[in-house]
């Protein structure tokens, strides 16, 4: 009886029916590992906005190429009644609930990521300590490059609990902050302007976007940050490595001291 | 033919590139594709087959008339102060100012020499050559993008904009005026240009079409009359299309390419000292790539961008995010 009740939710799958699954799977599965192909290569030979757009559109794309092959299979195998929906979305939910939890909250966090964008691909991104740029965002997990290329997968799971740092947000703009320690015996306008030119004159900045300066006195002297934004947020490391290259010769060339930290003041200062 | 004069000097607040037919915006279009998947061309090994057609200069009096009308009064009066002429590349603008002061027998300032750059002393540069009224023909040449090179640039334009130095027209490649309002950012009084070309405008240098072709030209050219005249002697020639950029373009190519249009051709010695990130000998395969794909050029120990190439440069900076000028 009970068997007949379960029998009974689905239609009789024919051998016509079973061709056309498979061919809507075999579609579905081409159309995504294609977009996972061919966006990045185009991609690659874009910068700024339009990259990050293209980026972009890769699991936007595959939600909607899941969601259409999820409605045109579900009614080829299933009544779809109200009746038989609450059934079946019922024994599936307990099915959930005791085996495959954290991965369906992750299945299901990564097509809220797709919506809420708290990450996108391109984008520059600290998970639990670990930065580093979004390469690729699947099903499951966001897979992430450090700067020491290393790939490390984050499950969307951590979208609920963790904080999510994003350091461009979609945007072309990625604000790198180079740090400076000098003696405290010097002129700060002289070393403020020299750190103003060091910036201007960097291949890397980005010239629509402001430059500062801060200075901020310590116990060990003074702190000097340099705000401004790399062309293209993959230049971050050098454009930094440059900043600070350039920076300590034109200081040292001006006759300005750098600052001697000692451990213990050294594990204050933060970013 | 009109012998109206169609040269306008006008406020650079004003300008305004002409309006792309469709037909040009699809080019245009597919050029920007094309620019941004290169591929590998093969090249004639003919040296000579593969030069492009001679760059044709214009006329420069109907420019210097133009001139004449916008500012007489103002050199009448004598009154200290300067105006500026943003010059886009290869517009011709500063041969048509020389041919001006020649006229009005208002002598050309000599740039200081790099080593100059670094200092304030704006005194000992006028003392040389000091005149009631003069012309800088290029301004890009009085400064440099490195940590010291905007020193003199930064003495020396409060002085011009007090008119301390006299009564003076300094033209400005758009490049540098760009970066410049940039490094010194004080609203510059009395900036002036040219009008973007047009047809007749176009027409008046010879360049003779039907209308529309010559609107497609302008707006190709982005108004830009020596840039037209080059679209238009590659057009004329079957055997050449426009450069592309290569394959293999790296951020060290469009730093390269950026230093060269912001300085208006450099030496290889100074394009090492403004990019000390690039070894001299990336540097070099960096440049010669360029030669060889006719990007730019070696003439006078300098390189530039050539006129050919120019669209294709300037359009390969844009998309990256270069800060590029406002023609």
């Amino acid at each position: 009886m009970e068997t007949d009740k379960i029998l009974g939710l689905f239609k009789t799958v024919t051998s016509d029916v079973v061709i056309e699954i498979a061919v809507v799977i075999a579609a579905s599965v081409a159309i995504i590992w294609l977009s996972q192909r061919l966006f990045p290569w185009i991609a690659e030979h874009l910068h700024g906005k339009q990259r990050l757009f293209v980026l972009a559109m890769i699991p936007t794309l595959r939600v909607i190429v899941f969601v259409l092959a999820t409605i045109w299979i579900v009614p080829m195998v299933i009544e779809t009644s109200m009746q038989n929906m609450v059934a079946i979305l019922g024994a599936a939910g307990l099915a959930i609930g005791f085996a495959m939890k954290d991965y369906v909250s992750s299945l299901v966090a990564g097509i809220v990521a797709v919506y809420e964008l708290p990450y996108r691909p391109g984008d520059w991104i600290e998970v639990n300590g670990t930065y580093g740029e979004v390469k690729h965002i699947g099903m499951r997990a966001v897979e992430i490059v450090t700067p020491d290329d290393t790939v490390v997968f984050i499950p969307h799971l951590k979208l609920w609990t963790e904080l999510i740092h994003n350091a461009n947000n979609g945007g072309a703009s990625l604000m790198c902050v180079t740090h400076f320690y000098l003696a405290p015996n010097h002129d700060p306008n002289l070393v403020r302007s020299i750190l103003e030119d060091v910036t201007l004159t960097s291949p890397y900045v980005k010239l629509q976007n402001p430059i500062s300066v801060s200075v901020r006195e310590q116990p060990w002297g003074t702190h000097y940050r340099i705000k401004a934004y790399p062309i293209d947020p993959r230049q971050q490391f050098q454009f930094i490595s440059d900043l600070t290259a350039r920076g300590k010769n034109c200081l040292r060339a001006a006759s300005i001291d750098f600052a001697n930290l000692s451990p213990e003041h050294a594990v204050q200062v933060t970013p | 033919m009109s012998s109206e004069n169609n040269w306008r000097i006008i406020r650079l607040a004003e300008f305004k590139r002409p309006d792309a037919p469709a037909s040009t915006r699809v080019q245009q279009l597919f050029q920007h594709i094309r620019n941004l998947f290169p591929r590998v061309e093969e090249r004639s090994d003919d040296e000579e087959q593969s030069d492009f057609p001679g760059y044709r200069e214009f006329d420069l009096k109907p420019g210097a008339d133009a001139l004449d009308v916008a500012f007489d009064e103002w050199r009448e009066d004598g009154d200290s102060g300067i105006k500026f002429l943003i010059s886009p590349p290869f517009s011709g603008t500063a041969n048509i100012v020389r041919e001006w002061a020649v006229r009005h027998q208002w002598p050309s300032l000599t740039a200081p020499k790099e080593e100059q750059f670094c200092g304030i002393d704006v005194e000992s540069w006028w003392r040389e050559q000091s005149a009631k009224q003069w012309i800088i023909d290029d301004f890009a040449k009085y400064w440099q993008r490195r940590t010291d090179g905007l020193t003199f640039i930064r003495a020396l334009l409060p002085k011009l904009l007090r008119g301390e130095l006299g009564q003076g027209l300094v033209v400005c490649d758009s490049w540098s005026f760009a970066f410049l309002q940039r490094a010194w950012p004080v609203n510059l009084p009395n900036v002036y240009c040219f009008a973007a070309a047009d047809e007749v405008l176009l027409r008046q240098v010879g360049i003779q079409a039907e209308d529309k072709k010559l609107k497609s030209l302008a707006a190709r050219a982005f108004g830009n009359v020596g840039l037209a005249l080059a679209l238009w002697a590659v057009e004329q020639d079957s055997e050449h299309q426009l450069p592309s950029m290569p394959p293999d373009c790296r951020d060290e190519t469009a730093f390269v390419l950026y230093t060269l249009l912001l300085h208006r051709g450099l030496a290889g010695e100074s394009l090492q000292r403004l990019l000390p990130i690039i070894t001299a000998d990336q540097l070099d395969v960096q440049l010669l790539q360029l030669q060889q794909a006719k990007l730019i050029s070696y003439e006078d120990n300098e390189w530039y961008v050539t006129v050919y190439g120019y669209l294709a440069v300037r359009d390969f900076l844009r998309s990256r995010g270069f800060f590029v000028d406002a023609f």
